[in-house]
């Protein structure tokens, strides 16, 4: 369990701040009510309404998506792969890179094909 | 923590076909990357066509060299004779497919396009099209060669899903019909990954019980762990279901009809032959390697599935007016027949290989016949795409014999006929059911053949004694590809219906050293 | 100890969680409840010597797919709600019913081999958790591992199949949208350059206040429209700025055209 202490006062830190900057805002924030500061968007640009049920959402966040598990999972096996580094040697790397440069390829084709391009 | 791990040892050589496919693969999507549109095409079939050549001469040279008797990269992948054996006949298969995907009127031209917009009829005039067919059928193929070959049930999960997410992909790319396609898609996605989704629980369960994942040490768990069969039941049904699920056995065979049916027709091709026959690999080697001291339990099981799989198949099949959805409740039948011949398994290694090597004819033959027919289906056309009803098919004969003819050939072959192919597959499989003592099955299996024959025959009469409708469908001039296909497919059904004893013989040697443990 | 604290806890807490996400009426509340119900798994995980599942149902689960749920709603409206007319009768009871026959077979499976004490599990983790997995992954599963990146490819490849459009007319730079807008000062005398900030030259830069132009009058370039729609409807508008409002408005009506703030028509 002890292996676990230092996450639990990252918690717990985290969590302090969270509630310190939210707690001390109204204290030390200039007031100037205006009902403007309620919308969505402050700067003045009106939130368009959804439309009821939902309406069609642009498909084009699934690459960007797609592309943000496909690295999560490859991070997934960095991980056993960095704890043993010392243990598993040149073939370990040798393995490691291999399945990078593998998983680059396709972010490779993603970027050539304009796939990262948010118009 | 310290000492260092020995690095694992790969046997190169015996990996060689997949690696080369999938490096293919690999080198597909940097084209796709780095070529400009107009050379892409140019540059995929070679590298496609050469890669699966390439592949089929390396599995020949392992064949030369000597069937390996121990498994491959530490154990994960069992290169032995019936793996080669069904490399070789997937190997050909793809090759075959290819040169139908190479036809590339049959793909959409911009997918992420809606349906019937101003958008993808614009891309279509630009003469935009997805190649990344290609290295997609390359990644599927890998995961087809490597389904039937993998000795542990997490490598066999790896190459599941990288046979089908391929394929989940390329069934939603037909040009024409996108909706229908599109929906097959979807259904194939969802029911396949739930598919899998099973797969996995049971293999998850069957560690459970033996401690391991390998077919060997589940194999040897077998009678020695006690207390714990509910697991190794559960487990097993769960697995089962999985791999039926892929060979499209009756409980589970209503994904097929609608995704044979959306797919675009070379797609069609490549899964009725190719997946059918990784399929078919794999689920032998689980429930004959891991499973085969448990065949009290599981047998029956098949028994009855395969029973549903030929009467379902069969008799749906008379009812359908779509020439692809018939084709496939035709391979439904077929895969029914197919699992006639896993139940044919003895205790004596002798019926074992008899009926494997029945089972590796059968799918030579079939996976060949369908590759044809389903050639022969791109080249009847109307003027919205393929005519798939039956009633357009009319008359065909009067109008185009020669395609008719051939067709009329390759459901021939399916019916099983004497002088085809598929005769020699269905009396092989047979003969070793009614030698492991599946007599009554090989009964309901002789019957269904006769009801498919019947549906195959109204098909020909359709064909040749009605009359052309006046605004019938066209037969286009094929393309070289898609004539050497049909020349292949029927030199392949001639071939091994009048002289089946080479392949036969060839079978029979891939079957004698049986699956290594 | 600590183990059975830990579990009592974390099972209220899932349970409870588990149930919002279920009765939740809002999808963004279930969402996050479902983040708790998977974070309390994660340290159910850690607590059970199994710290390299925790890790990845923190990254993979919490933290990826969560995301991407919270993503969607985003995308599709919080408010949307889906049909629930059954499209084929009798449908959701047969489900039910199969669920729970299946349910209760796994339960009497599993529930049977759980009663039994576990096996093997030290042996397993001799060398540490993740250390030993790293091992089988290099070892004995190196083969699978590498398969692996095929299906990673193969979900981007199959992402951009779907998804991205190619576009069939160049992309407009910088370059080409900085050419047009002075086309446009140059035929109808728009002002290419970008509105002045609230505030600017004034006492405050809050967005309600216009900015004053150097002689000391306010620039109505820097009226903010939407503040001033609502400051109108409670009658706290300051004059200068009404005045500004109706001059523009007389002139619109004067030219016969309207005038719309610079920039808004460039920028989508």
């Amino acid at each position: 369990m002890e292996l676990y202490v230092p996450i639990l006062v990252l918690a717990v830190l985290a969590a302090g701040f969270a509630v310190f900057s939210v707690g001390i805002a109204p204290f030390t924030g200039p007031k100037r009510w205006n009902r403007a500061k309620l919308d969505a968007y402050e700067c003045g640009i009106e939130p368009t309404p959804q439309p009821v049920g939902g309406g069609r959402f642009p498909l084009k966040y699934m690459i960007t998506a797609m592309l943000f598990i496909v690295f999560d999972i490859e991070i997934i096996f960095l991980y056993p792969w960095a704890v043993a580094f010392d243990r598993l040697g040149v073939f370990g790397l040798v393995e490691m890179v291999l399945f990078i440069v593998t998983v680059l390829v396709a972010y490779a084709y993603v970027w050539r094909r304009r796939g990262l391009d948010w118009d | 923590m310290n000492g260092t791990i020995q690095a694992p040892t790969l046997e190169y050589a015996q990996l060689a076909p997949m690696l080369v496919v999938f490096g293919a693969a690999i080198v597909g999507v940097l084209v796709e990357a780095f070529a400009p549109r107009y050379l892409r095409s140019a540059i995929h079939v070679p590298i496609t066509l050469l890669s699966l050549a390439g592949a089929f001469a390396l599995t020949i040279w392992q064949v030369v060299k000597g069937v390996p008797t121990k498994p491959a990269a530490m154990g994960a992948v069992a290169v032995d004779g019936p793996s080669l054996f069904i490399w070789g006949t997937i190997l050909v298969l793809a090759f075959v497919s290819v040169l139908l995907i190479n036809d590339e009127d049959h793909f959409v031209a911009a997918a992420a396009a809606v349906p019937g917009s101003a958008e993808e009829e614009q891309a279509l005039h630009e003469g935009a099209g997805h190649t990344e067919v290609y290295p997609l059928a390359l990644f599927a193929v890998g995961g087809m060669l490597l389904f039937p070959a993998s000795n542990d049930l997490l490598v066999m999960f790896v190459a599941l899903e990288v046979m089908s997410l391929p394929l989940y992909l390329l069934c939603g790319l037909a040009r024409r019909r996108r909706l229908l396609s599109q929906e097959a898609a979807v259904k194939y996605f969802l029911l396949g990954a739930f598919s899998s989704a099973f797969f996995l629980y049971g293999t998850a369960l069957l560690y459970g019980y033996a401690g391991s994942i390998d077919l060997a040490k589940i194999s040897a768990a077998l009678g020695v762990v006690g207390g714990q069969e509910t697991l190794l039941y559960i487990g097993v049904a769960m697995l089962g279901v999985g791999l039926l699920f892929k060979i499209g056995a009756a409980p589970f065979q209503a994904w097929k009809p609608d995704v044979y049916q959306g797919a675009p027709t070379p797609i069609t091709a490549l899964m009725a032959s190719g997946t059918l026959v990784a399929a078919f690999g794999a689920l032998l080697r689980v429930f004959w390697v891991a499973l085969g001291g448990l065949d009290w339990n599981w047998s029956p099981v098949l028994w009855a599935v395969a029973i549903l799989t030929m009467v379902v198949g069969a008799i749906l099949a008379i009812t359908q007016t779509d020439i692809k959805r018939m084709l496939a409740y035709s391979s439904i039948a077929h895969g029914g027949f197919l699992l006639v011949g896993v139940v044919a398994t003895g205790a004596a290694a002798g019926q074992n290989s008899k009926a494997l090597s029945a089972i590796l004819f059968y799918l030579v033959a079939y996976g060949f016949t369908t590759v044809g027919a389903f050639a022969v289906v791109t080249m009847v056309r109307d003027a919205g795409g393929e005519a798939w009803h039956l009633s357009r098919w009319a008359g065909l004969g009067k109008r185009s014999p020669l395609l008719a003819g051939i067709f009329a050939f390759f459901l021939l072959a399916f019916a099983g006929i004497p002088l085809t192919s598929g005769f020699f597959g269905k009396y092989a499989v047979f003969q070793a059911a009614v030698a492991g003592g599946a007599t009554p099955l090989v009964i309901v299996g002789v019957v269904a053949s006769a009801v498919a024959a019947f549906f195959y025959v109204r098909v020909i009469v359709l064909m040749f004694f009605s009359d052309p409708a006046a605004d019938g469908p066209s037969v286009v001039l094929p393309s070289r590809g898609t004539a050497a296909v049909v020349g292949v497919a029927v030199l392949a059904t001639v071939f091994l219906g009048v002289f089946p004893q080479p392949v036969l013989h060839l079978a029979q040697n891939a079957a004698q050293s049986l699956f290594i443990r | 100890m600590g183990e059975s604290i830990t579990f009592w806890v974390l099972a209220v807490v899932s349970v409870i969680a588990a149930l919002g996400l279920v009765f939740s009426r809002r999808a963004v509340y279930s969402a996050l409840m479902l983040g708790v119900v998977m974070f309390s798994l994660a340290v159910l995980y850690a607590v059970q010597d199994a710290p390299f599942l925790a890790a990845v149902q923190i990254i993979v689960y919490t933290g990826a797919v969560m995301m991407l749920f919270l993503f969607v709603l985003m995308l599709v409206g919080v408010d949307s709600s889906d049909s629930l007319v059954e499209t084929i009768r009798g449908q959701r009871f047969w489900a039910v019913l199969a669920g729970l026959a299946f349910a209760a077979l796994l339960g009497l499976g599993i529930g049977n081999a759980v009663l039994s004490p576990p096996k093997g599990l030290a042996a397993a983790n001799r060398a540490g958790n993740v250390p030993s997995l790293a091992e089988l992954i290099f070892t004995r599963h190196v083969f699978a591992f590498e398969v692996t990146s095929a299906l990673l490819i193969t979900a981007a490849l199959g992402a951009m199949v779907l998804a991205h459009r190619e576009r069939a007319e160049p992309k407009q730079t910088q370059k080409d949208l900085s050419r047009a807008r002075f086309v446009r000062f140059g035929q109808l005398g728009r002002n290419p350059g970008p509105l002045p900030g609230p505030g600017t030259y004034a006492r405050h830069n809050a967005i309600d206040m216009p900015a004053l132009l150097p002689d000391g009058s306010v620039s109505p370039l820097s009226v903010n429209r939407v503040v001033a729609r609502y400051e109108a409807a409670e009658g706290t508008l300051p004059p200068e700025v009404e005045r500004i409002l109706q001059e523009e408005a007389l002139s619109e009506r004067a030219n016969g055209h309207v005038a719309r703030p610079l920039g808004e028509e460039d920028g989508k």
